[in-house]
């Protein structure tokens, strides 16, 4: 599903361009959850910039596909119509948009670029109704500009919304714990297992292994200094949780 | 007319001329001569006043021919609404109006206090009044329901000089359109509101003047105890065009909201000028205005909070003014100010310009919305914020941004 | 002085429900009540004899000037061009300040002491302006005298843990010494008055003089670059960071006279220079005239950091006496990725006519200006900047912080212009305004001109009063209401009393606190 093969991308211009990706592989087959986990200034949300797309990030060498198409040849929103989600750590408050314009807009767009016929007003509404009902989001909220005067947990809430009406085949989780208390992060963890299929992947990024308890991956990656330096299972997450990075790292250099 | 008065404008233009012999033309009268004099003063103001560095309406008025550019399309008419239109050859007015509304057309009226502050506004109220000329127009709005009126200027012609006053009378209401639409080489409107304690004023402006046009509208607005304004203009200019609001809080508890976006395409100019003075205790002033501008198109805003010694304190005042250069070739030339001299105060300004926020054009296509209809959306969300406090206005004037919007 | 700065360094406040103003400790308030009874201590007359030429102005009085100082013809022939343009120039009016009409006869244009105008050593320099000086705090005979014994000024400097500050003092007209000059000698630096930089730098001086403030500028700058009586020179070579502080300290002392003084610095490539200037004057009943221009030029890679604590003599509180203060400031990033940085704390002067600016010319060219503005009595201030964006992904910042307070009117008056090819340009303004009393004035004037689509600018501006709230809390806890004016001020001005070199931003505190004395109650 999605490879990653070899991959470095530097941030800022010219001179002041600092490689932070570094020599990067990974493979996440469908199906399958990931995690990379790592210190800050690891390069984590760099790695979900690179991937989706966002200006002023370079990629200096090798690749990433996404079942064999070259997402980092497509515009941002090439890469989405793929189907790569992107959930925000911290996402952006566009005002004077309303929340129900924007996903709808971006839901058609998709699906003209993937030639399917446009979402119909009352399909999208019941389907909206649905989703929203299941993350506990006011319908209100809805009608509200994106994002703009809403509480961190709101936010992280609405991402998973735009996910859940999406329905992208591959998912890039980016410290979607953070800003969250306990009650919402199990709401925010049940909408992102809903989406768990046979044909879809995803990538959880996140610093703290809190998150995995509800999600739960199938492979735990360390990023450090812009590359994975150890994969295993989930219980290397316990490990990091208990030893903190340092133990490790040091082990595996 | 006093002999001195052709001396008055320094270096006269064809126009300046012009407008002299104009007014010379019409029957002497001391309270239209005092107001031509203040017009006098600077002539067609030109860049080298200060209040109209950026917006040169001497460079830009060659003789006052008729213009040949067609009046633009209302959008803002509607059914129900009684229609006022104002051309170069006088008035149109309905002969039913709706209750609570009474015209009263006069020969000369004294212009408000504020009127020589403002030279075209001044200009205008010279030159309509007398006899043979456009007639002033007072109006008193009275009664417990609000009064809907719809006011039209434009018409064919080399000059469109018009002057309406209103007056509210205490906790009357008047909602009231204007559309300023052009056809004529230079025109020039002054319209004067005077809200009696706890009246409202519901004022929304459509502005759009042809590429060869010099348009001026300048309005002056007094507002008495608890007496509140609400202000919304869409402005697309013309070939140099300025949108002037005077206000005064002469009393306390008075509000005024002054909202507008414009949208200036290639060989366009839009100044929005505005001058608002806390002249009572703990007055209320929130003032957004929003623009776009393409290649070859130029905005100018211009805002001004005046809080006077004494009596301004307890002076609430917000000023925001954003624009987007849409093209490289644009210009966008700003100059929000504040003069204070109470201290128990709260005014502040914010100015932006640049494009659109590179954070957000990401986040919308990282949802897979392609670059132009995300630019597309963000640009008509970002000019729908000044636009939304014009009550049923608000659909006509989004959908004529939004037409423009799609089409630069 | 580490101590008195303490509270730059640490601020955070997270005080419950009332803020305090960030940036102010108990000492700020201990060094504000030593202070109390100081005012202005600048205010002292010093009696010596004067070297003057004849009251007025006149092309004479250029050729006077220029002959006292022994100049080249090429100089005395800029001199009189200037003014003759200054004849035909109008005095601007354009500032929100109001004075007297200027009679531009009633001053003299030079006044030097009389025992001649340069020493050989400083030993030469009267002792009495050296005693002036020691009044001002400024060490100028210390220095020097330390300076004789070879590496005694390292120690010595050391010993007092205070930064090394070579330093250009300016009485009336003319520069009384330079210290340091042979320790930057050997850096290569060259830092001596402009008369002499005149004769010994003639190529460097011919090249740069209105370079950057042409003489037909303005009104004040054409009438300084006709009359200019002194200033400093300062020449950085490529490559070189200047190993010391460098400062001019101006001192007007005779009667009616006016001060022209006239600085140039150049930054050549790579090089790195920061430098301080200090104003102080007499207090007399008549109004004295200040005209300064400087000049700053910065090539590729320079960075110049100009400083300024300004405080002339305002005036007593009904408006008598007190200096005009009309000074024309530019720097000019004429190097790609040069860097020009103002900062100004300006307490002094009855009117206040000023406005640093830099001129981005070099692709990738940084300005910035960090101004404090304070008024009491009856001063008038109408100061700000301009940053003009000519070259490439220029970036200027301007943090303005203007305190009102007795009868003072305080503007700041500012343009940002983003020209056509000033691509990826970038400016951020802030622009705050406190009122203290509600008999002041607070205004702010900017001019914001775009003409880049890929242009960013950001404007903010707010006036508020002395927060109750804070004032209270305050005095609550036992600090009285004038120390805790003081203590609240120096929190709204912290982010330019960082920018300060230190020794300044100690002084600075101190005068902001001597300028507001008086303002509450």
């Amino acid at each position: 599903m999605l490879k990653i093969e070899n991959l470095s991308a530097t941030v800022g211009e010219g001179e002041a361009a600092k490689t932070i990706i570094n020599g990067l592989s990974l493979k996440v087959p469908a199906g399958e959850v990931h995690a990379i986990m790592g210190p800050n200034g690891a390069g984590k949300s760099t790695l979900s910039y690179v991937l989706t797309g966002r200006e002023g990030y370079e990629v200096t060498g090798g690749g990433a596909t996404l079942d064999g198409a070259d997402i980092l040849a497509m515009d941002p929103e090439e890469r989405a119509a793929a189907g790569l989600f992107l959930s925000f750590q911290y996402p952006v408050e566009i005002p004077g948009v309303p929340v129900m314009t924007f996903v709808r807009t971006a839901m058609n767009a998709q699906r003209k670029k993937r030639g399917e016929p446009e979402i119909s007003a009352p399909d999208y509404l019941k389907k909206s109704r649905d989703v929203a009902k299941m993350l506990n989001l006011d319908a209100d909220m809805l009608k509200r500009p994106v994002n703009v005067g809403f509480s961190g947990g709101e936010k992280k809430r609405l991402e998973i919304y735009q996910m859940m009406m999406l329905e992208p085949r591959f998912m890039v989780l980016d410290e979607t714990d953070s800003g969250l208390d306990i009650d919402a992060l199990r709401t925010v963890a049940d909408g992102v297992n809903a989406l768990r299929a046979p044909e879809r992947g995803m990538l959880v990024i996140t610093h703290y292994q809190r998150l995995l308890d509800h999600i739960k991956p199938d492979k735990v990656h360390v990023l450090a200094k812009g590359r994975i330096i150890k994969t295993g299972g989930p219980e290397l997450a316990h490990r990091l949780e208990k030893e903190g990075y340092d133990g490790v790292l040091a082990e595996a250099v | 007319m006093s002999i001195a008065l052709k001396d008055l404008i320094r270096n006269p233009s064809v126009a300046e001329l012009e407008l002299v012999a104009r007014y010379a033309a019409l029957k002497a009268d001391p309270r239209r001569e005092r107001l031509f004099e203040a017009f006098a003063l600077t002539g067609l103001p030109h860049r080298r006043n200060e209040e109209w560095r950026w917006s040169d309406f001497k460079a830009a008025v060659g003789a006052l021919e008729a213009s040949a550019t067609p009046p633009a399309q209302d959008p803002l008419a509607s059914d129900g609404v009684a229609t006022l239109k104002l051309t170069p050859q006088g008035y149109v007015a309905p002969v039913s109006l709706p209750p609570g509304l009474r015209l009263l057309p006069k020969d000369d009226v004294q212009a408000m206090s504020g009127a020589e502050d403002a030279p075209l506004g001044a200009l205008a109220a010279a030159l309509s009044g007398a006899k043979n000329a456009p007639a002033t127009l007072m109006a008193e709005v009275t009664g417990e329901t609000p009064v809907r009126l719809h006011m039209v200027f434009s018409g064919p012609g080399a000059i469109n000089a018009a002057r309406i006053v209103f007056l509210v009378r205490p906790g009357a209401e008047l909602q009231v359109s204007e559309s300023h639409l052009g056809g004529a080489a230079f025109s020039t409107a002054l319209i004067e509101y005077t809200l009696q304690p706890g009246a409202r004023l519901d004022r929304v402006v459509y502005q759009r003047g042809g590429k060869g046009e010099a348009q001026a509208i300048t309005a002056l607005i007094h507002q008495e105890a608890d007496a509140e304004t609400k202000q919304t203009v869409l402005a697309f200019g013309a070939r140099v065009s300025r949108i002037e609001t005077r206000l005064v809080h002469h009393e306390t508890g008075s509000r005024a909201t002054l909202n507008a976006a414009y949208l200036a395409g290639d060989g366009y100019h839009v100044d929005f000028t505005s001058h608002v003075r806390h002249g009572a205790r703990a007055c209320v002033t929130r003032q957004v205005t929003k623009g776009a501008v393409v290649d070859g198109g130029r905005g100018v805003f211009q805002g001004k909070f005046h809080v006077p010694r004494n009596t301004g304190q307890q002076t609430d005042a917000s000023m925001q003014h954003n624009a987007l250069l849409l093209e490289d070739g644009a210009e966008v030339f700003a100059k929000p100010e504040l003069e204070i001299l109470a201290d128990d105060v709260q005014c502040a300004h914010g100015n932006t310009s640049g494009q659109l926020d590179a954070a957000q054009l990401f986040y919308l296509r990282q949802r897979g919305i392609p670059l132009v209809q995300a630019r597309a959306l963000l640009t008509e969300a970002f000019i729908a914020q000044a636009l939304e406090e014009a009550g049923v206005h608000d659909e006509a004037l989004r959908a004529q941004a939004q037409a423009w919007l799609s089409e630069v | 002085m580490m101590d008195c700065c303490g509270g730059i360094e640490e601020h955070d406040d997270d005080c419950a429900d009332v803020k305090v103003k960030e940036g102010i400790d108990a000492k700020t308030v201990e060094a504000a009540k030593r202070l109390e009874s100081e005012n202005y201590s600048a205010g002292f007359i010093t009696d010596i004899e004067m070297d003057m030429a004849p009251i007025g102005l006149s092309e004479d009085t250029v050729r006077f000037i220029s002959a006292k100082k022994n100049e080249p013809e090429w100089l005395l022939e800029w001199r009189l061009e200037a003014y003759r343009r200054w004849l035909t120039m109008e005095e601007p009016s354009w500032a929100r300040v109001h004075y007297p009409k200027i009679d531009f006869q009633a001053y003299y244009y030079y006044a030097a002491p009389k025992a001649g105008a340069k020493y050989k050593s400083i030993d030469d320099v009267p002792r009495e302006i050296l005693e002036a000086y020691e009044k001002l705090g400024i060490p100028l005979r210390e220095a020097e005298v330390l300076l004789g014994v070879e590496g005694a000024a390292d120690t010595a400097a050391a010993a007092r843990e205070k930064p090394r500050v070579a330093v250009d003092a300016v009485f009336d007209s003319v520069s009384v010494a330079t210290t340091f000059r042979e320790e930057l000698k050997k850096a290569g630096v060259i830092f001596m008055s402009i008369s002499e930089a005149v004769h010994e730098h003639p190529e460097l001086v011919k090249k740069y003089l209105g370079s950057v403030v042409p003489t037909s500028d303005n009104f004040y700058a054409t009438l300084n670059s006709a009359v200019f009586s002194d200033g400093s020179f300062v020449y950085i070579p490529k490559g070189v960071r200047c190993p010391m502080e460098l400062s001019t300290y101006f001192r007007m002392n005779a009667e009616n006279t006016g001060q022209f003084e006239r600085t140039l610095i150049i930054a050549d490539e790579a090089a790195y220079v920061s430098y301080l200037e200090g104003c102080t004057a007499p207090m007399r009943d008549e109004n004295q005239l200040h005209a300064a221009v400087v000049e700053l030029v910065a090539l590729d890679d320079a960075e110049i950091k100009y400083s300024t604590v300004q405080n002339w003599w305002p005036g007593d509180e009904e408006g008598k006496g007190g200096i005009f203060n009309f000074v024309t400031k530019r720097g000019d990033c004429r190097g790609a990725r040069s860097k020009i940085s103002w900062t100004q704390v300006e307490t002094g002067s009855a009117v206040t006519w000023k406005y640093p600016s830099c001129i981005l010319r070099g692709d990738d060219s940084v300005g910035e200006f960090y101004s404090i503005a304070v008024t009491n009595g009856r001063q008038q201030a109408d100061t700000g900047t301009k940053m003009i964006h000519l070259g490439k992904r220029t970036r200027s910042r301007i943090i303005s912080k203007g305190i009102s307070a007795g009868k003072s009117d305080n503007t700041y008056r500012g343009l940002v212009s983003i020209h056509k090819k000033a691509e990826g340009a970038r400016n951020f303004t802030q622009c705050d305004s406190l009122l203290i009393g509600d008999r002041c004035g607070a205004h702010t004037v900017p001019y914001i001109e775009n003409r880049r689509a890929d242009a960013q600018l950001e404007h903010e501006a707010t006036t508020t009063k002395l927060s109750e709230d804070q004032l209270f809390y305050v005095r609550q806890r036992g600090i009285a209401e004038e120390q805790a004016v003081a203590l609240l001020v120096n929190g709204f001005v912290r982010e330019v009393l960082q920018e300060l070199p230190m020794e300044f931003a100690v002084e600075a505190q101190k005068l902001l606190e001597v300028s507001l004395e008086g303002s509450v109650g």
